[in-house]
Formats: C-alpha cells, sequence, structure tokens
C-alpha cells in the first residue's frame, strides 16, 4: 500500500472507531443511569453507603472506557502522579483541553464529586449517571459554591475545571474565581493536574466526526501540591483573587515550558501550537 | 434598629476589608458590578457578611433585584425589619 493508503485507512479507522467509543459512552451512560445504578440503589445501607458504590462502579467503568478508546487506536495516553489523586479534603484542578479529558480523571481519582456543567443533567446519556453519583452542578454560583465547599468539608474530594468551560487552543487560560473560591473556603489540599492533548481533539463546538490526523496523544501530570492556608490570612475575596493568580502562574509556567525534558518534543509541539 | 446611614457605613467598612474599595467609591448611586467591580463570587462573600451583621439568614433570593449600592442599602433595610 502507498502512504496515501496507509493514511487513508488510518484515518477512517479512527473514525469508525470514534463512532464506536461515543455510541459505547451513550450505550453505557443508558445502562448504568437507568438499569445498574437504580438496582445498586435496592442494597441495603445509608446513602453516603450507596453513593460509595456507585462512584466504585463508576471509577472501574471509566477506566474501563479510556482503556478502550486506547485499545481501539484512537489515542494513546500516559498518567503520572495517579496515586496522589482522590485524598480528604482534595481539590483536583485542571486544564480542560478536551471533552475526554475529565474521563480520564474520573478514571483516575476515587471517590471523587466533580462540579459539572448544567447541561449534563440534560443529556439524556448523562443526567442520570451523574445524578446517581452525587456530582454537582455548576450552578447558580452561591449553591455550587456552597455544596462544593460542603463535600470538601465532608472529606471528599472535588474535581473541578478552574476555566469553567474548555481551554480555547492558542489562548491564555482564563481561570474563573469560583475554584479558588471554593478553596479557600474549605480545601485540605490542591492539587493541580496538568493535561496536555496533541493534536487538539474535541474542543469546544468541535464535532465528534472532525477527527484530528492523527491519533490523539494525551498526556497528564499531578502537579505538587498547593497548601491553601497561605492564601487564608486575608479575607476571602482577596484570598481567592491571590490564590486564582498563583494557580494562573503555575499552570502558564507548566504548560508553557513543557515542564521536563523528557517531554520536550512534545513541549515544542505545544509551544507551537499555542502560538 | 439600624438606619440607612449606619448601613451604609457599614457597607464601606465591608468594601474596604474585603475588596480594598476605597470608601469614597461606595456612594448610593454607584453600581455593584460596573462601577465596583463586584463578581457573583463577592457577591456570595458579601452575602455572607451581610448575613453576619444581621444576624439572620439571608439568601441570593433575597439580593435578586440588587443592582446598587442604594438597593442593597434597601434590601438589608428589609431583612433587617422583617
Amino acid at each position: 500500500m502507498s502512504t496515501l493508503q496507509v493514511k487513508l485507512l488510518d484515518y477512517y479507522w479512527r473514525l469508525c472507531a470514534t463512532a464506536f467509543c461515543f455510541a459505547v459512552f451513550g450505550g453505557c451512560g443508558l445502562v448504568f443511569g437507568l438499569i445498574v445504578f437504580p438496582l445498586m440503589r435496592l442494597l441495603p445501607g445509608s446513602p453516603v453507603a450507596h453513593r460509595r458504590r456507585v462512584r466504585t462502579t463508576f471509577l472501574k467503568v471509566m477506566h474501563w472506557f479510556v482503556n478502550l478508546m486506547r485499545g481501539v487506536g484512537v489515542l494513546t495516553y500516559e498518567f503520572e502522579g495517579a496515586e496522589r489523586l482522590g485524598r480528604p479534603g482534595q481539590m483536583v484542578m485542571a486544564n480542560h483541553p478536551t471533552l475526554i479529558d475529565v474521563v480520564f480523571l474520573l478514571g483516575f481519582t476515587p471517590q471523587t464529586t466533580c462540579i459539572v456543567k448544567q447541561a449534563l443533567y440534560k443529556n439524556v446519556f448523562t443526567r442520570w449517571p451523574v445524578t446517581a453519583a452525587g456530582f454537582v452542578r455548576n450552578t447558580p454560583t452561591f449553591a455550587m459554591i456552597e455544596r462544593a465547599a460542603q463535600a470538601l468539608r465532608e472529606g471528599q474530594s472535588v474535581i473541578i475545571f478552574p476555566e469553567g468551560t474548555r481551554t480555547t487552543p492558542g489562548q491564555a487560560l482564563q481561570f474563573q474565581r469560583g475554584a479558588a473560591s471554593i478553596a479557600v473556603r474549605a480545601a485540605n489540599v490542591i492539587t493541580p493536574v496538568f493535561i496536555r492533548c496533541e493534536p487538539t481533539t474535541l474542543t469546544k463546538n468541535m464535532p465528534w466526526y472532525r477527527i484530528p490526523p492523527r491519533r490523539v496523544r494525551i498526556t497528564f501530570r499531578v502537579g505538587e501540591d498547593i497548601d491553601p492556608r497561605q492564601f487564608r490570612h486575608a479575607p476571602a475575596p482577596l484570598a481567592s483573587r491571590a490564590l486564582n493568580e498563583h494557580l494562573k502562574k503555575v499552570f502558564e509556567a507548566e504548560l508553557k515550558t513543557g515542564g521536563r525534558p523528557a517531554s520536550a518534543g512534545l513541549a515544542l509541539e505545544t509551544r507551537r501550537a499555542f502560538r | 434598629m439600624l438606619s440607612s446611614e449606619q448601613i451604609l457605613d457599614l457597607l464601606r467598612s465591608a468594601f474596604a476589608e474585603l475588596f480594598e474599595i476605597d470608601p469614597a467609591r461606595v456612594t448610593l448611586d454607584a453600581r455593584l458590578g460596573e462601577d465596583l467591580e463586584i463578581d457573583s463570587i463577592d457577591a456570595v462573600d458579601l452575602i455572607e457578611r451581610v448575613r453576619r451583621v444581621i444576624g439572620r439568614k439571608v439568601t441570593p433570593e433575597d439580593f435578586r433585584s440588587v443592582r446598587t449600592v442604594g438597593d442593597l442599602v434597601q434590601a438589608i433595610e428589609r431583612l433587617a425589619e422583617g
């Protein structure tokens, strides 16, 4: 076969595989949301015990799905430092370059809650799972902050994307202050997760069939913990502003420089993509 | 019972402490969003402060129609009475 034929074959394979993954994801959403989780609800135990079981299952399904995506060849991934995710009162903050990064975070963070957009409570494939897992709805501001802070105080970990939406490639990170505000109130520890996705795929408003020219490589690096106590000497609004600035610097430093020599090639590509 | 003047004074000190806003800028017709740059996250912190000062439960609903500092003073007056 010529190079062109190989490329075309690769492209159509990945297109079909992508369609397959979306279908499987939707199917899982319905099966688990409408059958498995409601059945699990019949098991004895407190609401907390029930939520625990749902989240254990959720983690396994997400983890399985991530490996399915890798198995059918739509992507490769690396996840560095996952063992530090899911601690009590931990706030996991990540940039959000692609629709699917959240699936990885949920597949690698045990017993976690996630702040998710309102639309997922309307989508027929996601509404029941996110409800069963007890996730926090991102609206309105006041209720969201209260609920997330409460989850942290109860010792849950919370995943949040401080940008509040997907990262726009080539633009500076725009961190909303909500994440910092929650952290200042109630987090024991903040753990940043730096995500790179190359080439870009499934960014905001990108339909599923617009697949990238080659297999996606997505890398996760769990960064150093940030202690929110160092920001708590000031009143909450000033503290959350200071923390937000700090977070922005941490993410920009990591995502621009590429972090470590081992990924210098990728970093160079990322820098090019971000120009 | 707090007078409008007292409430405005309380707000001036709260704005100075929470947001480092010069008290001279906190006038009755100053708009919270446009003039004082209070966003929805700040509003959460501000509502918590109001709750502590007047010592009763308040919800974001109580401040739904608040646009200016004057509106806020009136809303707090109403809440303190009710």
